[in-house]
């Protein structure tokens, strides 16, 4: 049944505004406290967004002699002319959502296999050892799988491939200078940086579920891998859920990983959309068009934004109406 | 006794605490904000001041600014390392006082674009040549070509023999900025060990230089090896001189001034094609693409391989030392160019700029610029610092008791330990004194030199080309970004044999080509 909208007389809204005041007031305390906090927002969050502006400029950096000029869409017209764009573009959410479910799947199914472990202190000891990749710099990781996968007598993987028979020593593998090897490459090693840690919300899950499930289920003769996909799995969805829609939102912003490990030649497999922005302003030889720089960050935000609320209005219709944000 | 408290109480006194937090935040943005404008304010009150000097000179004669608003990077000293007795000594030189904005070195660049977008330009600014031509095309930056050619400066450096390092900073036939170095290059060493090895002469030509790399790439070592196969920056082929010779990848000026694409030119399909060649035939280190610089020196070091062009002057001296320290034979030969190579190239130096909102640029061209390279007190200050603190002629010992202890007789010149990182002796101030486009008079610290280092730079002095700037144009900031790009990613490809080079000249024309067209139109309007 439609509920009528009921018009308030002038007393009705001076009373609701002079109860408003009061509530205001009475909990003072908590708006002077949540004020540093608005003040900051305002200042690092919000006013930064004005930025967004010069992606309908072409500007130069140099605003006292050559101020913005506003070009409309124009910068935006280039954009999606340029291949180098849409290789980029497509790359970045491939690397990211492979990225995303692999690290998820492989983090859920740790996390299951750590939840059978029954001694304690072992358990700790595993998942020490698989949070740790996760605190190392990516700079240093680089290093390490560089070398790790160097196509010369130094590079471990090559020289077991060599010892194994499976390549000859003349024909090694450049797995990072190879537009066929970088992707799984890169997959792989972010599987091994970043599982260890995405298992940490998991395993908090676990630990929070009702033992009495598990008792109920072998009362009634389930096995432990029975449990394991009837109780445990189903119990971590809505975790899942929220973990990917939580890393959707930042699916768009793919550097670091990505920068420390490509190379010229593999530039057409792993270009990204920062990496983009960033060859686009150090690689000119000149001091770019930040206009169309900011037009491709815009852009970005934009469709991180789209991704992650089309994921809420999905987890809504699978959840009964319950989104994450 | 334990005194209890409501809920008003805490309450309150969390409010009273989260607001003196937050405006203590906000002040503490507004100080540093405030401490930003007190700086531009000084530095306008002193382009003030200086206009006010200038006004009052006749129009003849170049007034001597009182003060000078100078942004320097961290290739001056910084303030661990004695900034202020740096500028108090060059004050009292040249009887000018300065108002020094430094950022950190790393952040040097951002700060100049903050500084030029914000309108509140230093008089005098450090700026690399991508910052150089961009401001300069913008106007930024003072036109200097007259202040230059008519002063005794140039005499100095025409008399030096550099003018050709300044001549390639000419925009258009306009000078903007002032180099007071050469912009140094690489230069390719060989170890003589390596040599001997194999019984051979250092090479002469292409042929003796693959016969060479064959010859050194053997048991697991290579003969050679670069941090990638194109630099990021100009000169881009200065790791592989003997493979590129005479290609450039980028734009170019002929002889009759007009502009081509370098990559396009046969020169550079056949230079490609000798890369591939010779990575194929397993003489290039394989893992060049994905080498740094400091991948390369190690390997150097460790004797992975027997070859490496890199920077000349202390450079040299630093290998040297490096493959000393590690137990093998530091002999190295800087090589003079192959025949196919018509010279190593010098990088565009970085030049001192004065802003068009410098109220008298003649007098500080005059007065500032010019005395930096006056091979008297000032070049000393700039090349070696502060006597008593950056450098000494008294007797002493440095790091007695320890393994670097070193002792000097009364009269020596030495440099003194780094007042930020003890333990190592400072080696240079500003100005390197091998690079320098005027000799100082009877340089004090000639002596300080290492053979190395001197070997290499003077080879490459007497067989270097100043790389020339390319003007920016709207174009050239529109498309060099993506057709750089491409170019690299082409030349790696064809490298590494994932394609050969007609195929990677059918990608290019598909597209990049038109970027390329625009850009040298651009250039020859």
């Amino acid at each position: 049944m439609k509920k009528e909208k009921v018009e308030l007389t002038a007393e009705q809204k001076a009373r609701k505004k002079e109860k408003t005041r009061a509530a205001i007031y009475t909990h003072r305390g908590f708006y002077v406290m949540f004020l540093p906090v608005f003040i900051f927002a305002l200042i690092f969050c919000y006013a930064p967004m004005v930025g967004v502006l010069l992606a309908f400029t072409d500007y130069n950096g140099i605003k006292a002699i050559t101020p913005e000029i506003f070009v409309g869409l124009e910068n935006f017209q280039k954009m999606f002319s340029m291949s180098g764009f849409w290789t980029a573009f497509w790359n970045t959410l491939e690397l990211s959502v492979v990225k995303l479910v692999l690290t998820t799947g492989f983090a859920v199914i740790i996390s299951v296999l750590l939840n059978e472990i029954v001694s304690i202190r072992f358990k700790k000891v595993v998942q020490t050892i698989i949070y740790l990749p996760h605190f190392m710099s990516w700079v240093v990781v680089a290093s390490l799988f560089s070398l790790i996968l160097a196509p010369t007598s130094n590079g471990l993987v090559n020289t077991f491939l060599v010892q194994i028979g499976v390549i000859d020593s003349s024909n090694m593998i450049y797995f990072l200078g190879s537009n066929k090897w970088w992707k799984p490459v890169y997959y792989m090693i972010n599987l091994w940086k970043e599982t260890g840690w995405q298992t940490v919300i998991f395993m908090a899950t676990l630990s929070g579920l009702n033992t009495d499930m598990y008792e109920a289920a072998g009362i009634d003769g389930a096995n432990r891998f029975q449990k394991m996909i009837y109780i445990t799995f189903p119990s971590l969805t809505n975790t899942i859920l929220t973990v990917i829609i939580l890393n959707l939102a930042r699916i768009m912003n793919l550097f670091e990983s990505v920068f420390v490990l490509q190379n010229d030649a593999v530039l057409s497999t792993s270009n990204v959309l920062e990496t983009y922005i960033y060859y686009q302003s150090f690689n000119s030889g000149s001091i770019p068009n930040y206009g169309y720089t900011a037009a491709v960050g815009l852009f970005k935000s934009i469709v991180g934004a789209v991704l992650v609320l089309s994921c809420n209005q999905l987890s809504k219709k699978v959840r009964d109406g319950r989104g994450i944000v | 006794m334990i005194k209890s408290i409501s809920r008003r109480d805490f309450m309150k006194g969390m409010a009273v605490g989260g607001a003196a937090l937050g405006s203590a935040g906000f002040l503490a943005a507004c100080g540093s904000s405030s401490s930003t404008s007190s700086t531009s304010s000084s530095s306008s009150s002193d382009s003030t001041s200086s206009e006010s000097t200038s006004t009052e000179s006749s129009e003849s004669s170049i007034t001597k600014p009182d003060t000078i608003a100078v942004m320097v990077d961290g290739t001056v000293f910084t303030e661990e390392n004695g900034r202020a007795e740096f500028w108090d000594k060059c004050e009292e030189l040249t009887g000018i006082h300065y108002e020094v904005t430094q950022p950190d070195h790393d952040a040097y660049y951002d700060v100049v674009g903050q500084t030029i977008a914000g309108g509140d330009w230093p008089d005098v600014i450090i700026l690399s040549s991508t910052y150089y031509t961009s401001y300069a095309n913008e106007g930024v930056l003072w036109d200097m070509t007259e202040a230059y050619e008519n002063s005794a400066l140039k005499e100095r450096i025409d008399a030096a023999g550099s003018s050709s390092a300044v001549e390639g900073m000419y925009i258009n036939g306009s000078l903007y900025g002032m180099p007071v170095t050469r912009g140094n290059g690489c230069i390719t060493y060989v170890k003589q060990a390596w040599l001997d090895n194999v019984g051979m002469d250092a090479p002469t030509n292409y042929d003796e230089y693959i016969d060479m790399l064959t010859a050194f790439s053997t048991d697991g070592k290579y003969g050679i090896s670069a941090p990638g196969f194109i630099g990021a920056d100009s000169p881009f082929v200065n790791y592989l001189p003997e493979f590129y010779q005479d290609a450039w990848p980028s734009f170019c000026q002929q002889d009759d001034g007009t502009w081509t694409d370098g990559f396009e030119e046969d020169s550079m399909k056949e230079a490609l094609q000798r890369i591939a060649d010779a990575y194929t035939a397993g003489i290039i280190d394989p893992t060049t693409l994905t080498n740094g610089t400091s991948d390369c020196r190690n390997k150097f070091y460790s004797d992975e391989f027997g070859v490496f062009t890199y920077w000349a002057g202390t450079w040299g001296r630093n290998l040297y030392n490096n493959l000393v320290n590690n137990g093998l034979d530091g002999d190295l030969v800087a090589l003079e160019p192959i025949d196919e190579v018509p010279y190593y190239y010098d990088r565009i130096p970085v030049p001192w700029c004065i802003t068009t909102k410098c109220s008298n640029p003649e007098g500080v061209f005059e007065y500032f610029i010019s005395a930096m390279l006056d091979a008297g007190e000032v070049e000393l200050l700039f090349t070696y610092g502060v006597e008593g603190v950056h450098w000494s002629t008294e007797a002493e010992t440095l790091y007695e008791g320890t393994d670097s202890e070193v002792s000097y007789e009364e009269g020596e010149f030495h440099m003194l330990d780094n007042l930020e990182t003890p333990g190592t002796q400072y080696t240079k101030a500003h100005i390197d004194p091998m690079l320098a486009l005027v000799a100082i008079d009877d340089d004090p610290g000639a002596g300080t030199i290492s053979e190395q280092a001197r070997s290499s730079q003077d080879t490459f002095n007497a067989n270097c080309k100043s790389v020339v700037i390319i003007p920016s144009t709207d174009e050239y900031s529109q498309y060099n970004g993506d057709l750089v790009t491409k170019k690299n990613e082409l030349i790696a490809n064809v490298a590494v044999g994932e394609i050969t080079v007609d195929e990677a000249y059918e990608d290019y024309a598909s597209e990049a080509q038109a970027w390329s067209q625009m850009i040298v139109e651009s250039l020859n309007a």
